[in-house]
């Protein structure tokens, strides 16, 4: 406050040095100015002034054995305001919560496996109170068996979850967007391959084959990476899908490539002939099992 | 004649329940969940709860538990995407308390408060009617809790952009065996 009337006096005599009044009238100005800053200074109190008052309430968290209890779930809520400050305790069961304005706080400490104990605790102003808290349980989870390491979940775990959700979404969205260049690709291969097919529908016929390959190993892409949830056997009809996977994955890399050699062929004026000759059955075992594969996950949520 | 006798013998096997220092521990239950859609039906299934109950002075606490990977609704891909649904990662048990006066063992039906953990939420569902069978040492109660998706802050999933049901029930099956 002070310091704010020293920046204040100090203005004043810039301000006046600058028109060129006399010391006198630098004294009355200074006059008239502080009083009014003091009583500004009284209704609006500092930021400093109101963390002086305010104050902080810690404690430990303890189970009914006595043993700390770690990542309890302190709540503490201002009786008078209903607001509500949350953190948890360490792992030698502390915990603390700072700028606390005076006041009644109801304070609910929870903990998996411990019933939830709310605690009230009057706060005076700028006191550091205490409130340890003992947590009882008819039972907990570990009563019944359960390792710490069943029990604790953890937030990487779930991102690792909402991961392999997302991925998986879009591998099925490109997975049904690849059925249109694919079908495509089979109705154009009737014109490419023929007797009298031309250069303008196998080059149809090729451009639609590239885009379904391409959209395909984007689909596959995102199933591969998508991340493994470790223990957990693979149960129901994504089995099928995934054996089908093996059989149209290779089919997918093998199509092209029995195509490209059918397509040199062609455009050379030859018959299309030895190994090529399986462009063809290839890619119709390949779309048939993709198609099958679709259809084994269709009916899921 | 055969209900006159069941009485009867609840009557009698009250007291094993209602005994002032008694543990009852789970000995086989079944939870199964029930999702309904337009095009679909799920249910998903888990063997895995563990519980116990602790009586003093005529006063019983119950807790049964269960991890909530445990349920398998025969497709793994499913249950997967469930689990991340009902953020099972970071919230891996679904666990249900209840407290029950040993008066409650007297009827074949009994209304308990639940307060059940699941997703990260605690809810409570009061009044949720079980049929109780006691013979000698052992209990069953069988019921179904109305559970809702929203009770749990959890997103219904959707199949072909129509989402699944709010209503979840829990259909209950715990068969309890006096421990001492």
């Amino acid at each position: 406050m002070f310091a704010a009337a020293s920046r204040a006096t100090v203005l004043i005599k810039l301000e006046s040095a600058k028109r060129g009044k006399s010391l006198p009238d630098l004294a009355r100005a200074r006059r008239a100015v502080v009083p009014v800053i003091l009583a500004l200074s009284l209704a609006f109190p500092s930021p400093a002034r109101a963390q002086a008052t305010l104050s902080a309430l810690s404690g430990t968290v303890k189970g009914p054995s006595g043993t700390v209890v770690a990542n309890a779930n302190v709540a503490v809520k201002n009786v008078a305001t209903g607001q509500t400050v949350e953190t948890h305790s360490d792992s030698s069961g502390h915990y603390s919560v700072s700028g606390l304005a005076p006041g009644d706080y109801d304070v609910s400490v929870s903990a998996a496996g411990f019933a939830t104990i709310t605690t009230r605790v009057s706060l005076a102003a700028s006191a550091n109170a205490t409130a340890d808290v003992t947590l009882d349980h008819g039972l907990s989870l570990v009563d019944l068996g359960f390792s710490p390491a069943q029990t604790q979940g953890s937030a990487a775990d779930q991102a690792r979850l909402n991961k392999r959700s997302h991925m998986l979404m879009l591998h099925q969205r490109f997975g049904l967007i690849v059925t249109v260049p694919l079908i495509a690709t089979l109705a154009t291969s009737i014109n490419a391959g023929g007797r009298h097919s031309s250069n303008t529908s196998r080059d149809l016929h090729v451009a639609l084959g590239a885009a379904t390959g391409d959209l395909y190993g984007i689909s596959a892409y995102y199933a591969i990476r998508a991340p493994k949830i470790e223990g957990t056997p693979t149960r129901g009809p994504i089995k099928a899908h995934k054996i089908l996977a093996w059989i149209h994955g290779p089919g997918m890399i093998l199509t092209p490539i029995l195509g490209a050699i059918a397509y040199d062929q062609k455009n050379n004026g030859e018959k299309v002939h030895g190994i090529a000759k399986a462009h063809g059955p290839v890619a119709i075992v390949t779309a048939a099992a993709y198609g099958a594969a679709i259809l084994s996950v269709s009916f899921k949520f | 004649m055969n209900k006159r006798l069941l009485i009867g013998f609840l009557l009698f096997a009250a007291p094993a329940w209602a005994q002032s220092e008694s543990e009852w521990l789970l000995d086989h239950g079944t939870l199964n969940y029930h999702v309904s859609h337009p095009l679909h039906q799920v249910d998903g299934v888990s063997h895995a709860a563990r519980g116990k109950g602790s009586c003093h002075s005529g006063q019983c606490d119950f807790l049964v538990a269960a991890p909530v990977r445990s349920f398998d609704s025969g497709d793994s891909n499913r249950d997967l995407h469930m689990l991340q649904v009902v953020r099972g990662g970071q919230f891996p048990m679904v666990s249900v308390r209840t407290h029950l006066s040993a008066e409650a063992a007297k009827s074949t039906e009994i209304h308990a408060d639940l307060e059940i953990e699941f997703a990260g939420q605690t809810v409570q569902y009061k009044q949720v009617p079980f049929q109780l069978s006691i013979q000698g040492n052992e209990a069953k109660l069988t019921g179904t809790i109305p559970a809702k998706l929203t009770d749990f802050k959890i997103d219904p999933p959707s199949l072909l952009a129509i989402p699944v049901k709010n209503d979840i029930p829990v259909y209950v099956e715990l068969t309890w065996k006096r421990h001492k």
